[in-house]
């Protein structure tokens, strides 16, 4: 999804606290510690998520001018997943099972045989398959502790919150009604009122 | 109660201020005056979603507001769970759709920068675009440097304008709470809507007026 090109779609979410100052050096050489590291096939991780440029899915080492743009910190929030698609993973498998019962000289392989060889030939597909590759850009407004995410899809929202908090030590708290109201203030009286609130409904019955 | 449990017990709150919003935009014909951003225009287009537990009723069309379906839904029992809006302030239109349970916003159409998509190509009748020619004479970090900085550009016009917005929408919100946790919700706006929603007529002064003096901060035709 993208913040500079065709209508916009995004979540809002908040750093948690006051608004911290966010000097460019730490937070670049942060962004730089916590950037996308794209997955291996030999080894067990199934999705890796990290920073890349902002707009920019495979530039995994933006620079100043591409994080700092005004008041704001752009990033990309790039997920990569390992994305077999299923028909052919079954394929391969029949292929190599069969090959295994026949050096075997069996009929039928084991619970665990099963497991291995399905573990080998996912690993053989992932040397053949690349990863699948996702970016979302994302624009931090330090000033006013705004987050957008310019996706509104749940996956890369909690990736987003993770990274943020591994990257930045600062926890966000997703856009609701709840929150919106807090940020308004509330008094002592509208709090109460709040908490006695009831949905409402205009249903014929409850007439 | 934690943050997050006071947070998903009033996720229902975004429905009933799509219903208000819907609402009050056919009482007062599409016009409202906010305290902060004046006279905006607002009303419903595109897409209207209402739900009550697993039952959706969708309705698509360029006022999908005003048929009978989306009254009877309410009816029913169900509330809006994501409505599209057009909005204009002074001179600006511009459409979103708003999800109820996390105000987030989708298909925000900003006109004064998406016209930009039909700009004419390089070299056409009124591009400001470098022609060909003159691409020549440019080195490549010369290109990629000007893409960054209209790039940067772009990118600072859109955000002003969806802060425009959102703070437009903050400010309904803002207005939709007071009413809301105050007693007159109940009294003057849900046996509005009821009438409303049945297909009877709602005159916005004897609406406003049933709210008390003083009680809106400025709105309404």
């Amino acid at each position: 999804m993208s913040a500079t090109r065709g209508s916009l779609t995004y979540a809002r979410f908040f750093v948690r606290g006051d608004a911290p100052e966010v000097p460019p050096a730490r937070a670049l050489r942060a962004v730089h510690l916590h950037a996308f590291r794209p997955l291996v096939p030999d080894e067990e991780q199934k999705e890796s998520v990290g920073w890349c440029r902002f707009g920019e899915a495979f530039d995994l080492q933006p620079g100043q001018d591409d994080v700092f743009v005004d008041e704001f910190v752009n990033l990309g929030l790039r997920v990569d997943r390992w994305a077999v698609p299923g028909a052919l993973l079954r394929a391969r498998l029949r292929d190599a099972e069969a090959e295994l019962l026949a050096q075997k000289g069996r009929e039928r392989l084991t619970r665990a045989e099963k497991k291995e060889l399905k573990e080998q030939v996912s690993r053989r597909l992932r040397h053949e398959l690349p990863p699948r590759t996702r970016a979302f850009d994302v624009s931090w407004a330090p000033g006013s502790g705004v987050v957008r995410l310019f996706t509104q899809a749940a996956g890369p929202a909690l990736a987003l919150g993770e990274l943020f908090k591994r990257t930045f030590k600062l926890e966000l708290v997703a856009e609701s009604p709840y929150t919106l109201s807090a940020r308004l203030g509330m008094s002592a009286a509208r709090e109460a009122a709040w908490a006695d609130a009831e949905p409402t409904t205009l249903l014929e019955e409850a007439r | 109660m934690q943050l997050v449990d006071r947070i998903e017990k009033r996720r229902f709150v975004g429905r009933e201020l799509l219903l208000w919003l819907w609402f009050e935009s056919e009482v007062f014909d599409g016009t409202r005056t906010t305290k902060d951003h004046g006279d905006v225009g607002l009303w419903l287009v595109r897409e209207l979603s209402l739900s009550s537990g697993k039952e959706v009723t969708r309705i698509q069309g360029a006022a999908p507001a005003l048929g009978r379906d989306a009254k009877e839904a309410l009816l029913a029992g169900k509330l809006p769970e994501r409505a599209s809006f057009k909005v204009s302030m002074g001179e600006r239109e511009a459409e979103l759709t708003i999800k109820a349970e996390t105000l987030g916003l989708s298909g925000v159409r900003l006109p004064t920068v998406l016209d930009d998509g039909d700009a004419p190509a390089p070299g056409e009748l009124g591009s400001t675009a470098p022609t060909r020619a003159r691409r020549r004479r440019t080195t490549v970090e010369e290109d990629a440097d000007r893409e960054r900085d209209e790039a940067a550009l772009a990118f600072q016009e859109r955000m002003s304008l969806a802060r425009e917005i959102e703070s437009l929408l903050e400010g309904l919100y803002a207005e939709f709470l007071a009413l809301r946790l105050s007693p007159r919700w109940g009294s003057a706006v849900v046996p509005a809507m009821r009438t409303w929603a049945s297909g009877g007529r709602v005159d916005a002064a004897r609406y406003l007026r049933a709210q008390g003096p003083g009680a809106r901060g400025g709105r309404g035709a």
